[in-house]
């Protein structure tokens, strides 16, 4: 039962969602302004000009052997992301119902959590020949607690007085997971799946780099050998953009899916 | 007289019609339930509970809270099993019964205990779906039943579109919707001011009436007890009876009876145990 857009509220959407952009536009504003002034005091190869990071830029996206090497890493994320819900889920779901499988399986995740990415890179280049399963191993072995350990707190948090409720009208164990768990273990995965992406890019070049003769890893490592600082930088600007590209679809995603869940509380 | 008194324990069974007669709609049986807790110490919740339910009898237990009232229930729905002793259901030992999962019969907390992301049209239709009915099917049970609660308008809100009342009166609906033959609540009107939970008491009772159930209710509050039940079981802790009132009809508008009846349970919770005096006389001062 919304109301009828009126000129008036048009008008004020149209102001707010300018001050919105404005908002989020004005700190990255302040960095390049940032940028631009050192290179005024820097040499080009350390702080390169604004104008030629964009270019460079430009030419990642013009053409189709840098293109499609930032797509290749971007298929090796999100595959990577995929496959830690798909193991991950089940395990945080079955430690969270079960106290014995908890006791037992926490230590190992725990421990595979210690593990530094770095090591786990030297590890896999000794282990697998195979480029794709190199990147996706390290990848997942790095993303796979971080969704245990938040499906788990999902499962955990879950009101008693509803699981009470759901087994006094009789759901079996299938049903309770189904009707009432489900849907809370899917907020988890979205707040594991934000997590992921923005460890799985932190890492993924280290991955590329030792192990891969493919991806943006690989493209990185040209750009370092012919001390080419612009086309580092816009490789680097790519790459967050990828990451904030990746957040803006999970929490628009979230947004219809935990639709009832609502806004955040406590905040204007 | 208006007002039995009766022998405190196990009072309807040895006042009934000839026994095997007729088969009661609940029997429990000397019922015991102890917890061990993790410090190694135990909680007796049921000592020796013994009492039977009428088909269309409506119960009311009023008793000391930690008396194990709730516990009660858990095992009536199959959901915990008792140390000893037996609970039947229509002659039937409630372990074939398989309690909760039969559909026969359900519970009305104190809280809506609402699913968030469901309709309220889902959330009534809750058990029946967890019983396999169709969709389609569900909906519209769901739905004639939001209406006879008047909350038609209300058919797609979410539970936190709802007023509490609102929220209580889906919760209503969901357990009718099942059509169970047996409906425990568990202070299902404490939360609610006392206008609200005055109409829903009322519509309840209507409810109960067209639909031929039993009901045995906890409750905290004696005249919800005299306004519902045609029968007060007064428990001590560990939950045992040791007080039962018959509640003549019209009783909560008579206030004489009424008044009669207030005193006679103020008197029996005060003689049946320094615990159950404190806390539920304190409750009672409220009133
Ligand atoms: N799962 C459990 N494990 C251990 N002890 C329990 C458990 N459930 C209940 N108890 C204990 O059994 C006793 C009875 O609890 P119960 O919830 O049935 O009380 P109640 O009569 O419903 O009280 P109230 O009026 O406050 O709701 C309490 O002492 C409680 O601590
Ligand atoms: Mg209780």
């Amino acid at each position: 039962m919304a109301n009828p857009p009126s000129a008036s509220s048009g008008n004020a959407r149209l102001r707010q969602t300018s001050l919105w952009l404005f908002k989020s536009i004005l700190p990255f504003a302040a960095l390049a302004a940032l940028w631009q002034f050192a290179t005024l005091f820097f040499p080009a190869f350390l702080f390169p000009d604004l104008l030629h990071i964009v270019r460079d830029v430009g030419q990642i996206f013009t053409s189709w052997d840098m293109l499609s090497a930032a797509l290749v890493t971007w298929g090796r994320l999100i595959f990577a992301v995929a496959v830690s819900l798909v193991i991950g889920i089940p395990i945080g779901l079955a430690m969270g119902l079960s106290r014995g499988i908890d006791d037992f399986v926490r230590p190992i995740v725990k421990f595979i959590m210690g593990v530094p990415a770095l090591n786990w890179v030297i590890i896999v280049v000794i282990w697998f020949g195979s480029v794709e399963l190199r990147i996706s191993f390290v990848l997942v072995m790095l993303c796979v607690p971080i969704t245990v350990f938040c499906v788990y707190d999902g499962v955990r948090a879950i009101d008693r007085k509803l699981t009470d409720m759901v087994l006094s009208f009789g759901a079996s164990r299938l049903q309770h997971v189904r009707l009432l768990l489900w849907p809370y273990v899917k907020a988890s995965a979205f707040t594991a799946t934000k997590l992921n992406v923005g460890n799985a890019i932190r890492t993924v070049i280290v991955a590329e780099l030792v192990g891969a003769p493919s991806g943006i890893g690989r493209e990185l490592d040209m750009a370092k050998n012919l001390f080419d600082m612009p086309m580092v930088l816009a490789w680097t600007l790519v790459m967050v953009t990828m990451g904030f590209i990746m957040s803006f679809g999970i929490e628009q995603a979230e947004r219809v899916v935990l639709r009832w869940r609502g806004g955040s509380h406590g905040r204007e | 007289m208006a007002v039995n008194k009766l022998a405190p324990v196990n009072a309807s069974v040895k006042a009934g019609a000839p026994a095997a007669a007729v088969v009661p709609k609940i029997r429990i049986d000397r019922a015991r339930k102890t917890f061990v807790q993790k410090n190694g110490g135990a909680v007796e919740a049921i000592r020796e509970l013994t009492f039977d339910v009428a088909a269309n009898d409506y119960v009311a237990i009023v008793g000391p809270t930690g008396a194990g009232k709730s516990v009660l229930f858990d095992c009536l729905l199959g959901l915990k099993t008792l140390d000893s002793g037996r609970i039947e259901i229509d002659g039937q030992p409630i372990a074939n019964y398989i309690g909760a999962r039969s559909g026969r019969i359900t519970r009305i907390f104190q809280e809506d205990r609402l699913l968030p992301w469901l309709s309220a049209t889902d959330n009534v239709a809750l058990g029946l779906q967890i019983r396999g009915v169709p969709e389609k099917e569900r909906r519209d049970i769901a739905r004639r039943w939001l209406a006879d609660v008047g909350l038609h308008e209300f058919v797609d809100a979410l539970p936190s579109e709802l007023s509490g009342g609102m929220r209580q009166r889906t919760n209503i609906a969901r357990a009718f919707a099942t059509a169970p033959e047996i409906i425990l609540l568990d202070e299902a009107f404490s939360a609610l001011d006392e206008i609200t939970a005055m109409k829903l008491r009322s519509d309840f009772l209507t409810l109960a009436h067209h639909q031929k159930m039993t009901f045995v209710m906890v409750t905290h509050s004696i005249d919800e007890a005299i306004f519902l039940g045609n029968r007060i079981l007064v428990f001590g802790a560990p939950a045992r009876v040791v007080h039962e009132i018959a509640v003549p009809p019209g009783a909560a508008e008579d206030r004489v009876v009424a008044d009669r009846i207030r005193d006679e349970i103020r008197t029996w919770i005060s003689a049946s145990g320094r615990d159950a005096s404190r806390t539920v006389n304190s409750e009672l001062e409220n009133e």
